[in-house]
């Protein structure tokens, strides 16, 4: 939890963070956790979120400096990165929040995608990734031994209709995570995805058929669908150096789902939301 | 001026809403009409200040429903 006393893993790191919308923003949550443990950071927003959003709010609460970026627009990444220079030098940490479908949102069928929606889904989904990343090393801010994190979900590797062409792009942005990790790995500079379970935000709102999405995951995970809190504190423990080896790979932060069959509960359930069906067989 | 308003405002539309542009009628409601959600209608308003480069306050951006609202408020605010 964000008010818990932390453990002074951060103490000393700068950092950037993308994506903080609201409160319920996964990225809200991470930049409140890393404030509690001790980081010094930035914030940056696409500016139509800085105008629809509160986070003025999250800055004043956490005393870190925003700065507006469309990250689709490598002249405003350009710009923010000289920004962030200046405020921070070089920077330890840097979080990837950012996801957007007008597919999604505009409840275009997949099999009648609009591609330039689409080409914009993986723009800025995916491929902003590589681009932060880019500018950052070409304006020579990223700290030896740092830490990247983008959020991914599990339709990067099965299915969920309702998530649409956002499955193609979780699972182009966890490639490029692996294909820059390796690239930045001899500086000891760690790429992760961290794939978190449906989570109730303004992202997560947007999508159809959200509510059955996440009833489904909670129900499968063993131990339940964790929270925006709950990734923040497993996101703290990626940018501290207590995971220096941990590159280039998907980390589940699911409540066990991604690896869950059936239990027996589930089982006796389904035996009885069914049993009507094999009686008329 | 005020047709030119008019078909920059109508095709602003058409762009960011991707709607086809006789479905932007002069009563056509953002929301209710042409599918725009809350994120849309923030870009629609940022778009207009960036076009007509004038700022609209947020009082007044609420007010701005319809095609035909934000035409009559542009076409006054520019001239
Ligand atoms: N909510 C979930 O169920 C869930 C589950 C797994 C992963 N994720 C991922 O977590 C991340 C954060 O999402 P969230 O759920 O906190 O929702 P959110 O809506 O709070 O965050 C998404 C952010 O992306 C930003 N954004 C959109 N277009 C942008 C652009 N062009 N430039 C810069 N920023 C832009 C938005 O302003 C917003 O802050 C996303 O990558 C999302 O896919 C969410």
């Amino acid at each position: 939890m964000a008010d818990q006393q932390g453990y002074g893993l951060l103490k000393g790191k700068k950092g950037l963070i993308f994506g903080a919308l609201d409160e319920r923003s996964i990225a809200w949550r991470i930049a409140l956790a890393c404030k509690r443990e001790g980081a010094e950071f930035s914030l940056s927003n696409a500016p139509v979120a800085l105008r629809f959003g509160d986070l003025d709010e999250l800055s004043e609460e956490t005393g870190a400096e925003v700065f507006p970026c469309d990250v689709t627009n490598e002249d405003e990444i350009e710009e923010l990165m000289q920004n962030v220079k200046e405020e921070h030098g070089k920077i330890d940490f840097m979080l990837h929040a950012i996801g957007m479908s007008p597919n999604v949102r505009k409840k275009q069928d997949y099999k009648e995608l609009n591609y330039q929606w689409m080409q914009q889904t993986m723009d800025i989904s995916a491929i902003s990734l590589h681009k932060v990343i880019r500018y950052a090393d070409e304006a020579d801010i990223l700290a030896d031994g740092g830490s990247i994190v983008a959020l991914s979900y599990i339709g990067a590797h099965r299915i969920f209709s309702k998530y649409s062409d956002m499955n193609d792009a979780k699972a182009l942005l966890e490639s490029i995570a692996r294909n820059y990790g390796s690239r930045l790995a001899d500086r000891g500079i760690r790429v992760n995805t961290v794939s978190q379970a449906p989570t109730r935000t303004s992202a997560g709102k947007g999508i159809k058929g959200f509510d059955g999405m996440y009833t489904f995951a909670d129900k499968i995970a063993p131990m339940g669908n964790p929270t925006a809190d709950e990734c923040a504190d497993y996101c703290v423990t990626l940018f501290s150096d207590l995971t220096r080896k941990v590159t280039m790979q998907n980390l589940y932060h699911d409540g066990g789902f991604v690896t869950s069959g059936i239990d027996e509960q589930m089982i006796n359930d389904l035996a009885k939301i069914y049993a009507d069906d094999e009686g008329d067989e | 001026m005020s047709q030119d308003v008019e078909s920059k405002v109508k095709s602003i539309i058409v762009d960011k809403l991707g709607v086809d542009e006789s479905e932007v009628t002069h009563e056509a409601n953002f929301t209710n009409d042409l599918g725009a959600d809350s994120l849309d209608t923030v870009e629609l308003i940022m778009e207009f200040e960036k076009e007509f480069d004038i700022s609209i306050p947020d009082e007044d951006a609420e007010n701005i429903a319809t095609v035909g609202n934000a035409v009559e408020y542009l076409q006054e605010k520019v001239s």
